[in-house]
């Protein structure tokens, strides 16, 4: 009994010292805000992928050298997470200073005045803002003012593996390829004996749709971001050529690649081509399957060259207490030795223009320069205020058309509809 | 014969019932089996089509990429204090508020107990908002307080101890009374010890809760010094790219101690978790 009480004034005495250790910090952090006042300013920022933080790390210190009254705590938070966590923050106005941001999301932070608006500051300290892809430029701009400076950016191109096309006696694919030749190549590479299939037809949209549509001469929503394109015949093609592959067979069953991802089934050597994105970039090269066999080429055209562009921005809160430090610190993540840093590292794309080839450089033996060649041809990400609405309609629509529980041309005019309504409610 | 035939259904059942078993196993140790083998394979095998089941060559470099990545120490730390914090908290605070939502008359009684319990109605994602602020307001942004706080206390441990004191014969209360004991003697000489099988599941539940909650901590906390095992881990998926044997290998040390706990206490886990089904 002695040894029961003895044990529970422990575990009361641990509880009582974890509340006072609770307080001590407490003052700590208390202390350093005053030391904040004085003399130095502390920014949080936020970013959220992992494989991306020892950059971000190493670009906080670079700009640490250089600035010695700023320092910089570099968040990371799952991505999963990252955006519940900024909405919890920003009810409680306590926003990390410079966050990333990316486009689907961008008009709904930048309609809740959470951004600062850069365009002032931008003329004043005399950025050439043609360094970055104007279709970046666009998509972080609301209502003439610019809130982001692009960090970064990716496309889609056609990955394949030399050796199922070898052994298929297939010629490679070419930049001169057209949605054509891609049918009848993947058709002919199929092999279903071994398991092998041309190409996979998921149900995507930045590496799937969002490119073919505009590529057949349709849009997803119109420039001034009022209508939906979905109910145009054009529009309906962008998705019927995917629809295509399945029926050929030249690729697995929606149910198929919803069981295992198409990038798995490329890794394992049972898919001849994918559309992927540039993020895919160090998940291929270091494979240790693929590396030999795999290269890279621009997706094929269908009417026009169209590629689907996004990328990440640089923000700043607007109710930060260091706007002035924000601004040299997001300053500096746009420029050209930052961009520098991020292209020699090889994980992301460089939104500057000017340091492309070093990435192309950073990953010798590979075609990656076809994602580059895109940024020509590149259109800005289709975004509105609500878009996590409308991306919900696309889903469940899609979802029956990849099914083959609809037709492609019933589910383009209900999501047209739809998403028409969310957007009429946007502008109310 | 009768004895025969008996025996014969006797086994017949038991075959069953141990088939029954044996494919329970199989379904909850799967998983585990999964994370423990992927941990020790390299990021190309862990992608294969088809699924390589043993891997070739068992690396380690995968837990030391996980250590050497995240700093474990620190996130055990802030794990275990919270975990014992939370724990202790809720036996205390939840069971004197059960004694005295069972046992005490006050005026506005059923009224707070109807407040209490109409906590659980709501779903936990309400409470960040307010939680956050609550913690804000106090100063205890990014600190291990703030992971401890809002699990000191819960509505759910209180109800569950509350019925739980229900069941215990009120004579002997009253034989306590007799013998000159006051509210607090009772509820800490009589009912606490009779309450043993209650506090144990409430124990369990909440150690269980706060060892995995994910969500809360990566909210109000920042900087990795003040996360926990769980959400520390959460952090190795990328937005695209995940590194899977290196999750799993830092999700075998999260889970370790958790597993151990278990094998120990594994009694009374059953009993608790038996306990809950019937009362809760």
């Amino acid at each position: 009994m002695k040894s029961k009480k003895i044990l529970y004034l422990l575990l009361v005495l641990i509880l009582l010292s974890t509340f006072l250790s609770g307080c001590r910090t407490k003052d700590t952090s208390s202390d350093q805000s005053q030391k904040d006042k004085n003399k130095i300013a502390t920014l949080s920022y936020a970013v959220w992928d992992k494989n991306q933080e020892p950059v971000m790390r190493k670009l906080a210190e670079e700009f640490e050298k250089t600035h010695p009254n700023v320092k910089i705590k570099v968040q990371l938070t799952p991505f999963r997470q990252y955006w519940t966590k900024l909405e919890t923050e920003a009810n409680g106005e306590n926003v990390p200073d410079v966050f990333w941001i990316q486009g689907p999301r961008f008009q709904k932070y930048a309609k809740a005045k959470l951004l600062m608006p850069l365009t002032d500051r931008i003329k004043k300290d005399n950025i050439d803002l043609n360094n970055y892809p104007q279709s970046l430029i666009d998509l972080y701009t609301y209502k003439n003012d610019i809130y982001a400076i692009p960090k970064d950016w990716d496309t889609t191109a056609l990955w394949y593996n030399k050796k199922i096309f070898d052994d298929a006696k297939v010629p490679y694919p070419t930049d001169s390829w057209t949605w054509d030749d891609l049918r009848a190549a993947a058709k002919k590479l199929t092999d279903k004996s071994k398991g092998i299939y041309g190409i996979a037809a998921p149900q995507e949209d930045q590496q799937g749709y969002y490119n073919t549509i505009p590529q057949c001469g349709g849009f997803i929503i119109s420039e001034d971001g009022t209508t939906s394109g979905y109910d145009k015949p054009e529009s309906i093609e962008g998705i019927k050529c995917w629809i295509d592959l399945i029926k050929d067979g030249s690729s697995p069953t929606s149910k198929q690649l919803a069981d295992t991802q198409p990038s798995n089934l490329f890794e394992s050597g049972k898919l001849a081509m994918v559309f992927q994105g540039s993020w895919m970039i160090p998940e291929f090269t270091k494979n240790e399957y693929l590396k030999d066999k795999v290269d890279l080429v621009v997706m094929p055209k269908i009417k026009k060259r169209v590629a689907v562009i996004h990328g990440l921005g640089n923000a700043i809160y607007s109710k930060t207490k260091h706007p002035d430090e924000a601004w040299e610190f997001v300053k500096y993540l746009g420029s050209k030795e930052a961009n520098e840093i991020v292209a020699k590292s090889g994980v992301v794309i460089p939104a500057y223009k000017s340091v492309l080839q070093i990435f192309i450089d950073a990953n010798k033996g590979y075609n990656v320069k076809a994602y580059v060649d895109e940024l020509e041809y590149s259109y800005m990400y289709p975004h509105s205020v609500d878009t996590a609405k409308w991306n919900q309609i696309e889903l469940k629509y899609f979802t029956q058309v990849w099914n083959f529980q609809m037709s492609p041309e019933d589910a383009c005019k209900k999501i047209a509809e739809e998403m028409n309504e969310v957007l009429r409610n946007e502008k109310k | 014969m009768k004895k025969d035939v008996h025996k014969f259904k006797l086994n017949y059942s038991k075959i069953l019932v141990h088939l029954i078993l044996i494919l329970g196993v199989i379904f909850t140790i799967t998983p585990f089996l999964w994370m423990i083998l992927t941990s020790f394979k390299t990021l190309t095998e862990s992608t294969m089509i088809p699924p390589i089941i043993i891997p070739k060559r068992f690396c380690f470099e995968n837990y030391k990429d996980a250590v050497s990545t995240l700093p474990f120490l620190t996130f055990y730390k802030n794990t275990i204090i919270s975990t014992i914090a939370k724990t202790v908290g809720q036996v205390i605070l939840c069971s004197m508020a059960a004694y005295s939502f069972a046992r005490i008359e006050f005026p506005g009684r059923d009224i707070i107990f109807i407040l209490i319990l109409s906590v659980l109605m709501v779903p936990g994602q309400i409470f960040l908002l307010p939680q956050y602020i609550i913690i804000k307001k106090l100063g205890l942004l990014n600190t291990i307080g703030a992971l401890i706080l809002p699990g000191l206390f819960s509505a759910f441990g209180t109800f569950l101890l509350r019925q739980f004191f229900m069941t215990i014969p009120k004579e002997l209360e009253e034989a306590a009374i007799l013998d000159g004991c006051n509210h607090f003697r009772i509820y800490w000489n009589i009912m606490m010890p009779l309450a043993k099988p209650g506090l144990t599941a409430l124990a369990i539940f909440t150690a269980l809760w706060s060892w995995n909650d994910l969500l809360w901590p990566l909210i109000v906390n920042t900087s990795n010094e003040k996360m926990t095992l769980s959400a520390g881990l959460a952090s190795l998926q990328g937005q695209h790219l995940t590194n899977f044997p290196v999750l799993m290998a830092g999700s075998v040390l999260a889970i370790w101690p958790m597993i151990v706990l278990y094998i120990i206490f594994q009694k009374s886990f059953v009993e608790g978790i038996a306990l809950t089904g019937t009362k809760g």
